[in-house]
């Protein structure tokens, strides 16, 4: 992914949170409910406008836990579905977001970052939602994570971020933040990178039972309420056939696949966008908006002649591991820059590649600055 | 015909709990509709409605989450209705604790009418917890929690219902002999509908209150409570149709959806790219007051950028009170693709108001300003208390508060050079704003500003 060229005439300003909606719409999303927050309230507006305007569902809810909770049903259903929000709304939303990874059903849920804690600062940018997101499930299920840095990322990214929650059957985070979100950047609508659109797999009546898995990162295929096969969902611990259990071994052994059905996948699903060079004194990671200001910081070093490499990561769960130890292998010192106090994603990391040593370069209440960033490469 | 959709199994509940009388009610109620199994969803909340799955081995089941049912039932039917064949019946097995707890989505629920059917087991207390009060609670029941009888009055879910405009409301006993007729009513009725059906839990509301299920009834009316079907209203549409009638279908068009779908763009005026002066990357903060159109003199200022071959980036920024207070909008412009998006050194600061002056004192702009900055300010300011590079404009006294942001723009750009004030005149256009005639006329009227003479004013460069 290139930033759009800026010398034709086709070009539009367009936000990230615009090119959300693009990309929702290019996956087939065909269901949307929100309640307002900033800096999501745009996503909000567009998929309105855009799903109203031809025929499609949007809903406006009187909370965010019911604006999860019906496109849950909605999804259950067969719809491809989508909510968005902020820090704020997301923590309501946790529950039904359990639920769904519960129920392996399938839907997508844009959480626009802002300065927390608690009500922080609406219209201030931040990265503070980072493990709250990947680590939002009792027993700390992978979640799939995309974050994107730039429009059209935005839109590339929520193409992936339903084309995994479709295949895979369980809800995924496009964790965007204000700073990508509500800025306008001029791209080309014509000229957007090419994307692939999936489906869940659907159940056939041969074999058929409510939690259909062989080996444990096998996929169930998906049958909807109201169609020809019995549907049996629960939040509760089950078996193969939905039904209540604790802990005997086909309860256990579903719980397992909930999580194997990810983790089995996180090499395909790795997408990162990496500037190397051979021999780097030093490597910087981001991801979503500081990754672009760790661009500018590795630009800025090598004009002056300083050999830097840089690693932008875009799906930030499950961690790209591979692709992580390979740029950090050429590279002297490894820097992780992202706007929040305590270093989350560096955190994370610290458990994904223990053997690393990371370094961080934090902000809180203002963007990381490239000049931070190169003091500390 | 379907003579039954129960298993031939025990009732899961306790001995003598109302529950099992509701499963056979509603199983009586299905049957009689002669409805279809595939097409009846039973969607339950926490507690124990939640064991109805294993009952109606044929029906979907959706066990969700303490409250939500609602929510997700509501999901669902608007999904299949505006979406899908149209065929569901989701009926809803809710508690008097999944209500207290979900009253919200209840309350949408019914607003909106949603076809759904909602089947309030009202037990009076939490009884899978140890028989804790809820909202539903009559004024002194005896519960685990209000062991002296409860002080707080019920929730009346007549009155709810009634308040929320919902079209179907009633209340009934468990062991009423025209419960099944009045679910297969409620699931057969075009609309949100709620069927309250008092009970008592042998767990812990029969042992505490020394009741029986005989003294239901004198309980209800002593609350000044009614039974029977209460509401039922013919005059409100389900929310599917009222949807439909608003927002038709609109064909898509045959073959993959192009990457690029419905929103129309505005038309490309003729317009040859336009030359730009730009030396080096340029950060412009423009402060003005909210629905001054401020951020519409910088989306002006961002497309004709666009249209001069320049990358750029908007971004916006307001108080939380939106129509009042400051209105500030930052713009970056460059040769190359501008990765570092934030101003920490702006070329340019432009103030149109008191309210942006303020802000762009809290921001610290001025003292961040670029070696070579520029501040442009309109001249009722106190430009005194500005830096010796602000240039004074009478932008507000030459033009109206909701153009100084635009004329302040222009005057930028005409004196800097950076822009041509013809990509500004063709960025209108481009972006197909309403008051398209009054923009251009403020970049005609505004290229001819002179700067006001004050002790501090300089000339900008350019």
């Amino acid at each position: 992914m290139t930033l759009a060229r800026a010398a034709s005439p086709a070009l539009r300003l367009r936000s990230g949170n615009q090119m959300v909606v693009e990309g929702a719409l290019r996956a087939g999303c065909r269901f949307f409910s929100g309640y307002p927050i900033t800096p999501a309230s745009e996503i909000y507006r567009e998929m309105t406008n855009r799903l109203q305007g031809r025929g499609d569902v949007a809903l406006g809810a009187p909370d965010e836990i019911s604006a999860l909770s019906y496109c849950i049903g909605a999804s259950q259903r067969g719809v491809k579905a989508m909510t968005a929000t902020s820090g704020p709304g997301w923590a309501l939303m946790i529950e039904a977001f359990q639920y769904a990874l519960m129920t392996e059903t399938p839907v997508v849920v844009t959480v626009v970052q802002r300065l927390g804690p608690s009500t922080g600062g609406a219209t201030q940018g931040g990265q503070g939602d980072v493990l709250l997101t990947e680590f939002a499930t009792s027993g700390g299920y992978t979640v799939p994570v995309f974050a994107p840095s730039t429009p059209v990322e935005c839109y590339a990214l929520a193409v992936q971020a339903f084309n995994w929650s479709e295949v895979l059957r369980t809800p995924v985070v496009l964790l965007s933040d204000k700073e990508v979100g509500m800025t306008y950047e001029a791209l080309d609508l014509a000229r957007l990178p090419a994307v692939e659109v999936w489906e869940r797999p659907a159940a056939h009546p041969e074999g058929y039972r409510a939690v259909q898995f062989g080996a444990p990162e096998d996929v169930p295929p998906f049958a909807p309420v109201t169609g020809p096969l019995k549907v049996t969902l629960t939040g509760s611990a089950h078996n193969k056939d939905g039904r209540l259990r604790k802990n005997d071994p086909e309860t256990l052994q579903v719980l397992e696949h909930l999580e194997a059905k990810v983790a089995s996948r996180a090499g395909e699903m790795a997408l990162v966008d990496a500037d190397l060079q051979e021999d780097a004194e030093a490597l910087v990671l981001s991801y979503g908006i500081t990754s672009r200001a760790a661009r500018a910081a590795v630009r800025l070093g090598r004009a002056q002649g300083r050999r830097l490499s840089f690693l932008g990561v875009l799906s930030l769960f499950p961690v790209p591991v591979a692709a992580i130890r390979t740029a950090a292998a050429s590279a002297g010192r490894v820097v992780v820059a992202e706007e929040n106090l305590t270093g989350l994603y560096r955190r994370a990391l610290a458990g994904a590649v223990p053997d690393l040593e990371l370094h961080g370069v934090n902000a809180v209440g203002h963007m990381v600055r490239p000049v931070d960033i190169l003091e500390a490469l | 015909m379907t003579t039954t959709f129960l298993a031939n199994r025990p009732m899961p509940y306790c001995r003598g709990c109302g529950h099992g009388l509701v499963v056979r009610r509603l199983n009586d109620a299905l049957v009689r509709l002669g409805l279809e199994a595939s097409q009846v969803v039973l969607t339950s909340d926490i507690g124990c409605v939640g064991l109805l799955d294993p009952l109606f081995p044929e029906i979907h089941t959706v066990h969700t989450i303490h409250g939500r049912s609602t929510a997700v039932a509501a999901g669902a039917v608007l999904a299949d209705r505006l979406l899908g064949d149209g065929r569901m019946k989701n009926i809803v097995a809710i508690g008097d604790g999944g209500a207290t707890i979900g009253l919200l989505h209840l309350a949408q629920a019914a607003l909106m009418n949603v076809d759904v059917t909602v089947l309030l087991h009202n037990n009076m207390l939490y009884g899978m917890t140890g028989g804790q009060h809820s909202a539903l609670t009559p004024e002194g029941f005896v519960t685990a929690t209000t062991g002296s009888g409860n002080w707080v009055p019920a929730l009346d879910m007549e009155l709810f219902v009634r308040s929320c405009q919902g079209p179907y409301f009633a209340r009934k006993l468990a062991t009423d002999n025209d419960l099944g007729d009045v679910i297969a009513e409620a699931i057969d009725f075009p609309g949100f509908a709620l069927v309250e059906i008092l009970e008592l839990c042998t767990g812990f509301g029969v042992p505490l209150n020394h009741m029986k299920g005989s003294s239901l009834r004198a309980m209800v009316e002593e609350q000044g409570q009614r039974l029977g079907v209460l509401v039922r209203r013919d005059d409100r549409k389900p929310y599917h149709e009222v949807y439909r009638a608003r927002f038709p279908v609109v064909a898509a068009p045959d073959g993959p959806e192009p990457a690029v779908t419905s929103t129309p763009l505005p038309a490309v005026a003729a317009a040859p790219a336009f030359t730009h002066g730009l030396a080096h990357p340029t950060s412009i903060v423009l402060a003005g007051s909210a629905g001054e159109h401020v951020q519409t003199a910088a989306a002006i200022l961002c497309q004709a950028a666009v249209l001069s071959g320049l990358h750029c980036v908007q971004k916006n920024d307001y108080p939380v009170t939106v129509g009042t207070g400051f209105s500030v909008s930052e713009v970056t412009l460059d040769t190359e693709p501008i990765l570092y998006t934030g101003v920490d050194a702006p070329d340019a600061v432009l103030i149109v108001s008191a309210d942006g002056l303020n802000e762009v004192r809290g921001r610290g702009d001025l003292s961040r300003l670029a070696p070579d900055g520029v501040v442009l300010a309109d001249a009722g300011l106190p430009l005194d208390s500005l830096p010796e590079q602000t240039l004074g404009l009478p932008l507000r006294a030459t033009l109206t508060g909701d153009q100084a942001a635009l004329g302040a723009v222009v005057a930028l750009v005409h004196r800097t050079g950076i822009l041509t004030p013809g990509s500004l005149l063709a960025a209108i256009d481009v972006l197909g704003l309403r008051n398209r005639d009054m923009l251009r006329g403020v970049v005609d009227s505004a290229v001819g500003l002179n700067a006001v003479e004050s002790p501090a004013a300089r000339s900008v460069r350019g």
